[in-house]
């Protein structure tokens, strides 16, 4: 970008590993996904490399069977859920905790992480046993709920962090211009959350839709979400079928980041 | 219009509505109550059960607990059992390894992101965030098709002819530990890159004008500044990678155990919940040391943040 | 108004230029943003570039300091070209518009910074800093980090954190645009005096006119990346070389005259001398017209609209053709001013001063 040519050699040396690191390092990122798509296409019935051949019979037979489509479709369930929730329960929090003129709103903050904080399985492992305790058995609902209240964190701090940014001054304005509270919300803070929220959304719903740590604890018997289906499937066959699986999760996620960029703006994703 | 009909009062709004005018305008702690409520029901008491089951006696039936009495002896067993000790200790060696070895990884790229042009930052910020949107099982089964027996790096180094057999890498501490760096890269990138681009490009240029190398500026001043991004990534990373059991299940095969995987075991497996419960508070506690320790590190090098109050 | 100001002899420096630009030009993909600038900075002088936002003055500081490489022309200190000296290599020292003191750092380590980056050894370096703390009446402050000062001596940090590398050439980007008004001013004439008292040759970039009237020596009025003008501030006030120096400086009346024979005839019946003809955009300043109550004169209006500025008055009188005519007279204290809607006359009371420009 700047000159480069002007620099001295101690310079040039020390940049130049820092930036074959650098490169590297984002090889190392985006390799791997790359095989695992190359190997999806192998007309082979192993995974070998360099794959052979070029055939669609491994997706076709993802679609086919039924577990897998079964899963595939719990995830998404409690995917949605977790979203769902975290947006109900989350951005309210962080508007009490923004806005609040209460004591302890900093402490308010702190309880929202801390369940985030606590390692997953710690807290899928929690739940399990309260749950045996009281008489709750896993299932897809205590499954949604756990990751929920795994994950409400981002969404709060995602929120949390945009309305630290706007300033307040607008909404005395629409207070006096005769807004209630209410309207106030619906027609400026929220709409000015809403690159916040989307963005929380995309996250939220990535954590319920492939969460394991939190899921192999609460998920129920007879609805085992993907991420569990998978960690079987990837033991216990040795055929480019997970590849394929592999392959329409990555497609998701590109689609994903699409939507994202195309929203939001990938600036606005970190922070 | 005249004035008087601008101001001419507005029809009363309904009951719903004037409820949550009067939640919002008192600017109380009500909007927070339904998430307080949840996460007390499913967090805050399941940990306190959880505490107090490590510290008890129960007998589990058909998936519920039939009895439970106080007893130590969990906890002691645990403390004595050379199994414990060696298990948490291969977690926390894999896991400060991780930690470092994605900061070693990490920093060059967020640099390259604080000088490098606009697409440069746009292809940074693609490749870092796509994996996050990706399972960490699919990435992980990546590996096992990159460093298995008929895998990339062994067909690679038998088509080269330097290797006859296929070596063993799947399976191995060196499989786990690649495997997890790459996989919580990522998760140690994005912080740096979001305390980096907080930076005042005038710093940069200050050092430079003031006869600072390149080398010189990045040691001395985007260095000491991006502590707090250090920080954030560290914790994260090391949360995750001391806390995960899908790469050594994967990668490590049926005997790697880290501590994750074995309290899966003793959970659903051996149901042994009382063994179960003390491992987790083990590994809860364990993890917050180390936490703590991060957070007394990142704030002993940010002791310039702490000036403004004075 | 302005002491230590050199006399005019010491403006024309015999010696070589310790700066010199030339023909400097800046593109930003098609987009001009510097245009064939030239200026000379003599030794220890303070040169001002004064212009709107998006004139390019901010640009042509940093192409001195190597922040960015001009696209065409030639950046020489004490005769050295230095397009191929590295940014840590010019012996330029800059002051940031909001400082950029290094937070992290306490004042002593953000003054000695440039001197470890140079590797001196320690005893020297921080009698240098003393030294450098001591110039800006800042010894005391050494173990505060920059958060923990205000404007006003973050500002004098920035200044001690360039002073100790003895750069040649002292830029210094809008370095007032962080502070309030009232210390604004106490400030300038205090770093105008600190600069002069140790000799640094100097350009300073600002927007605001006064700054500039009261920080210079000579003022380079910059428009769209070109230099308009380069004089000392009286001169630029009393002489602008164009309609645009006129009208950025100071309030200045324009209308439309003929000029014949090298002469143009004003309004009230006087004439002013040119070497142009041809229609012609007459300029005079507000202090050079007078007011006349009555219409007894040649070029009358009424009063519009009159207010106090301090120890003056000025009036707005609409002139009969529809222009609106700015008039500024000393306040007197036994008269009134005269009232709004009265009808005026006005004369020009030296008509050498009215500035003709090119219609």
């Amino acid at each position: 970008m700047r000159r480069i040519r002007h620099l001295p050699l101690s310079d040039a040396l020390g940049l130049g590993l820092i930036f074959a690191v650098a490169v590297f390092s984002l090889v190392l990122l985006v390799a791997p996904s790359l095989i695992v798509v190359m190997i999806s296409f192998d007309t082979r019935a192993y995974v070998s490399f360099p794959p052979e051949g070029f055939t669609l019979r491994w997706y076709a037979e993802v679609f086919e069977q039924g577990e897998l489509v079964d899963a595939m479709l719990n995830s998404l369930q409690v995917g949605l859920t977790v979203t769902l929730l975290c947006i109900v329960l989350g951005v309210p929090t962080a508007l009490a905790c923004v806005r609040g003129r209460f004591r302890g709103t900093t402490a308010l903050s702190v309880f929202v992480l801390v369940p985030h904080m606590v390692p997953g399985i710690v807290l899928g492992v929690a739940v399990l046993f309260a749950g045996a305790l009281v008489g709750v058995t896993p299932s897809i609902w205590l499954q949604s709920i756990s990751i929920t209240v795994f994950i409400l964190a981002v969404m709060v701090r995602t929120v949390q962090s945009r309305l630290m940014r706007l300033d307040t001054a607008l909404d005395e304005a629409a207070a006096n211009l005769r807004a209630t509270p209410f309207q106030s919300l619906r027609t400026v803070t929220l709409p000015l959350l809403m690159p916040a929220i989307l963005a929380g959304a995309v996250f939220t719903f990535v954590e319920g839709f492939d969460n394991l740590s939190v899921a192999i604890f609460t998920h129920g018997f007879h609805d085992r979400p993907l991420p569990v289906e998978l960690l079987a499937l990837v033991q216990y066959t040795s055929s480019p079928l997970v590849a394929a699986v592999s392959g329409v999760q990555i497609i998701l996620a590109i689609a994903a980041l699409v939507a994202v960029s195309m929203s939001i703006g990938l600036d606005n994703v970190n922070e | 219009m005249s004035y008087a009909a601008i101001l001419r009062p507005i029809a009363r709004p309904g009951l719903g509505e004037r409820l949550i005018d009067a939640l919002l305008s008192g600017r109380g702690i009500w909007p927070a109550v339904p998430a307080i409520i949840v996460l007390t029901v499913v967090a805050v008491i399941p940990f306190v059960i959880l505490l107090s089951l490590g510290f008890s006696d129960i007998v589990v039936s058909r998936g519920e607990i039939a009895s439970q009495t106080f007893s130590l002896d969990h906890l002691r067993n645990a403390l004595t059992d050379p199994l414990y000790w060696t298990t948490f200790q291969r977690s926390l060696t894999l896991a400060l390894s991780t930690t470092a070895l994605c900061l070693v990884f990490g920093y060059p790229v967020a640099y390259l992101f604080l000088v490098g042009g606009r697409w440069t930052k746009r292809l940074i910020l693609v490749l870092t965030i796509a994996p996050l949107l990706t399972s960490g099982i699919v990435r992980t089964y990546a590996w096992l098709v990159i460093l298995g027996g008929r895998g990339v790096v062994n067909s690679t180094l038998m088509g080269l002819g330097m290797i006859d057999q296929p070596i063993r890498i799947m399976n191995t501490h060196w499989a786990v530990l690649i495997g997890m760096v790459q996989i919580h890269l990522p998760v140690m990138i994005l912080p740096l890159i979001a305390v980096m681009s907080r930076h005042d490009s005038r710093l940069v240029e200050a050092s430079e004008n003031l006869g600072a190398s390149r080398l010189g500026t990045l040691r001395t001043v985007i260095l000491p500044l991006s502590v707090p991004g250090i920080g954030t990534g560290a914790a994260l990373v090391f949360t995750l990678s001391y806390t995960t059991f899908v790469v050594p299940q994967l990668l490590g095969g049926g005997n790697y155990l880290n501590a994750a995987t074995m309290i899966y075991e003793q959970v659903v497996y051996s149901l042994e919940w009382s063994k179960g419960s003390v491992s987790s508070l083990i590994l809860m506690v364990t993890c917050l040391i180390v936490l703590v320790a991060i957070a007394l590190a990142t704030n002993h090098f940010t002791r310039w943040t702490r000036g403004r109050d004075a | 108004m302005m002491q230590g100001r050199p006399g005019p002899a010491t403006k024309i420096a015999t010696a070589a230029p310790v700066l010199r630009i030339g023909a400097v030009s800046k593109y930003f993909g098609t987009f001009k943003v510097l245009e064939d600038c030239s200026l000379e900075v003599a030794e220890g002088e303070i040169v001002t570039l004064l212009g709107p936002s998006g004139c390019g003055k901010t640009t042509l500081l940093r192409a001195i300091a190597g922040f960015w490489e001009a696209d065409g022309g030639t950046i020489e200190i004490d005769g050295q070209e230095m397009a191929r000296v590295p940014v840590n290599h010019r012996p330029v020292g800059v002051v940031f518009q909001s400082y950029a003191l290094f937070p992290h750092l306490t004042v002593e380590r953000n003054v000695g910074y440039a001197l470890r980056m140079r590797g001196l050894p320690r005893a020297e370096s921080e009698a240098r800093v003393a030294a450098a703390l001591e110039t800006v009446s800042l010894t005391g402050f050494e173990n505060r980090y920059p958060a923990q000062l205000s404007g006003g001596q973050q500002q004098r940090v920035a200044m001690a954190r360039v002073l100790v590398m003895e750069p040649r050439v002292l830029l210094l980007d809008e370095p007032f645009n962080a502070l309030d008004a009232k210390l604004r001013g106490t400030m300038q004439v205090e770093l105008r005096q600190l600069i002069k008292r140790l000799g640094l040759t100097s350009i300073f970039v600002t927007h605001d006119q006064e700054e500039a009237l009261t920080m210079s020596d000579r003022i380079a009025v910059m428009r769209a990346g070109r230099i308009e003008q380069v004089a000392p501030p009286d001169e630029i006030f009393d002489r602008p070389a164009t309609a645009y120096v006129a009208d950025f400086i100071g309030t200045s009346n324009f209308w439309a005259a003929r000029a014949e024979a090298g002469a143009v005839r004003l309004p009230d019946g006087q004439s002013a001398v040119t070497t142009l003809t041809g229609d012609v955009r007459l300029m005079a300043r507000p202090h050079n017209l007078r007011l006349e109550v009555g219409d007894a004169g040649p070029w009358r209006g009424r009063v519009a609209f009159h207010r106090s500025i301090g120890p003056l008055v000025e009036y707005h009188v609409d002139m009969a053709d529809g222009a609106t005519i700015k008039v500024a007279a000393m306040r007197q204290s036994i008269d009134r001013p005269v009232a709004d809607g009265a009808p005026v006359s006005i004369r020009i009371v030296d008509p050498a001063l009215c500035a003709v420009y090119p219609h």
